[in-house]
């Protein structure tokens, strides 16, 4: 006999307000059905409200963790419309603020993923270690959260002290080095809580058209820092870590090691961070009328901004954001598939889904 | 000859891309949407999203699909006179929540498919949010 089960919209296995109908026989799910809009705030609409300055710091407010991201699409979009280009300066400062945030989003998912997987202690080192990527980002923008970095043509504010930055990102290495990897990557806890459960084979994941570590924990090596470089990417050396499972495991592995790529990444760019401006010179410049779109690999993968300008406005005509969770984020329905019920609130953590973004 | 001119002979269409605001696009003409995702799968290109835009006036609306071939952003364009045009979820199992959300956004109908709500709930009224009324 198979009966539904409801998960949400507020429920303890789950981060944010969403909700998953399970129909299960006995323990097992048979499908699901998932359903969003818990936080639908209306930023699109509200965007065309704001001008071209408040419609920066109002994307900033699409998510918590990737804002920094968020503003920084939105801007290379208006760049495009505006044909400003950032000076070099800015572009190293714009990678090494994404990888920070990367590694930022990254330490706090494996802080509630070990927690969900009953593993307190490493969800108390997760959430230090966190603390520490945080207090770099406020040493460099003056803010843990909406970090007023972006603007048209460049940043707002500069990394006067690269060494004292750089010093406290190999602290950093060094600490996730000695406990985070190593423990994702060979603890036996962390297998046997995710090896083999939420499996999304390649051609799913193909199908569904996800994005970012759970399509590269599929198999799939797609990542826009090296597909499509943007800022000063293609200045970079990294490696795109791939995984074939499909399962949790394969997630877990594959952010454990982009934390050891950022952190690569990061030494690299501060080492490098060329001299001069850190933006455009002049307040003024012209909106050319049109849509331009940008796309950037955010921690959970590709985010992707189109913005439309009409002549004369100062205001967008209109914003669309494709945000990385509102693409993954249907998957979790093959990933659940055949799982165990105890076994969902990980499967669906394992995506590192931000309903905030999802739902805009 | 490049991935994207083996694209417009598939789909048989003369006109140049243009790439323009970080797309590359190419205006489908007379081909459907349908013909154009059939072709995007075979060349096993990956769906991004569908931009909807109102226009002005009676104008109606105008759709953009974006496929992403090998870090290249493809832009299909599609003007709407009326509210509709056929949905490519079947072929595309990536479109779901998109054509989900412009039709409660904008009230666009993707014809030859089924709608459960996305973001709204019970009560919500399709198109309050996005789509602009006439005066």
């Amino acid at each position: 006999m198979s009966y539904k089960i409801p998960m949400g919209p507020y429920h303890p296995g789950l981060e944010e307000p969403y909700k998953l109908d399970m129909i299960c026989e006995g323990e097992t799910v048979q499908d699901a059905k998932l359903r969003i809009g818990f936080n639908f705030r209306g930023i699109e609409h509200l965007a065309e409200t704001r001008n071209y300055i408040q419609v920066i710091a109002l994307m900033e407010r699409v998510c918590g963790i990737c804002s920094n991201i968020h503003t920084l699409t939105l801007c290379q979009a208006m760049e495009g419309l505006t044909g400003l280009t950032p000076p070099p300066r800015a572009k190293y400062i714009r990678v090494i603020m994404a990888e920070l945030e990367r590694l930022h989003s990254h330490v706090l998912w494996a802080g509630i993923a070990a927690k969900l997987m009953g593993f307190k202690t490493m969800f108390m080192t997760c959430f230090e270690l966190r603390e520490k990527v945080m207090d770099v980002l406020q040493a460099i923008s003056g803010n843990r959260v909406n970090y007023s970095m972006n603007r048209i043509g460049g940043v707002n504010r500069d990394i006067t002290d690269p060494p004292a930055i750089l010093a406290l990102v190999e602290a950093l290495e060094a600490e996730m080095a000695r406990t985070v990897i190593p423990i994702f990557t060979t603890s036996s806890t962390a297998r046997s809580r995710c090896a083999g459960i939420g499996v999304l084979t390649m051609e799913r994941a193909i199908s569904c058209g996800v994005v970012g570590p759970v399509a590269r924990a599929s198999g799939l090596p797609q990542d826009l820092r090296r597909a499509a470089p943007y800022a000063a990417y293609d200045e970079m050396e990294f490696d795109v870590p791939v995984q074939p499972d499909g399962d949790v495991r394969a997630r877990l592995l594959v952010r454990a090691l982009e934390i050891m790529e950022s952190c690569k990444i990061l030494r690299q760019a501060l080492a490098k961070l060329p001299p001069g401006e850190i933006h455009t010179e002049g307040e003024k410049f012209p909106f050319i009328t049109g849509t331009a779109t940008s796309r950037v690999e955010a921690p959970r993968g590709e985010v992707m901004y189109s913005v439309s300008w009409k002549e004369g406005s100062r205001n967008p005509a209109r914003v669309h954001v494709r945000t990385p969770t509102f693409a993954v984020m249907p998957a979790i329905r093959w990933m659940v598939q055949g799982a165990r019920l105890a076994d969902t609130p990980l499967i669906q953590a394992s995506i590192d889904p931000c309903y905030s973004c999802t739902d805009r | 000859m490049s991935p994207l001119e083996s694209i417009s002979e598939r789909l048989g269409i003369t006109e140049p891309w243009v790439e323009k605001g970080g797309v590359h696009w190419l205006t489908p003409g007379a081909k459907s949407v349908r013909e154009v995702a059939q072709a995007m799968n075979e060349f096993h290109a990956r769906f991004v999203t569908i931009t909807a835009y109102q226009l002005p006036g009676d104008q109606g609306f105008r759709l953009e699909y974006h496929w992403d071939l090998n870090g290249q952003l493809l832009g299909f364009p599609f003007q709407l006179a009326g509210n509709s045009i056929e949905s490519i979820y079947d072929l595309c199992e990536a479109t779901d929540w998109i054509e989900r959300e412009i039709h409660e956004g904008f009230v666009i109908d993707f014809v030859g498919r089924e709608y459960e709500p996305l973001l709204l709930r019970q009560g919500d009224t399709p198109g309050v949010n996005l789509r602009e009324e006439k005066k």
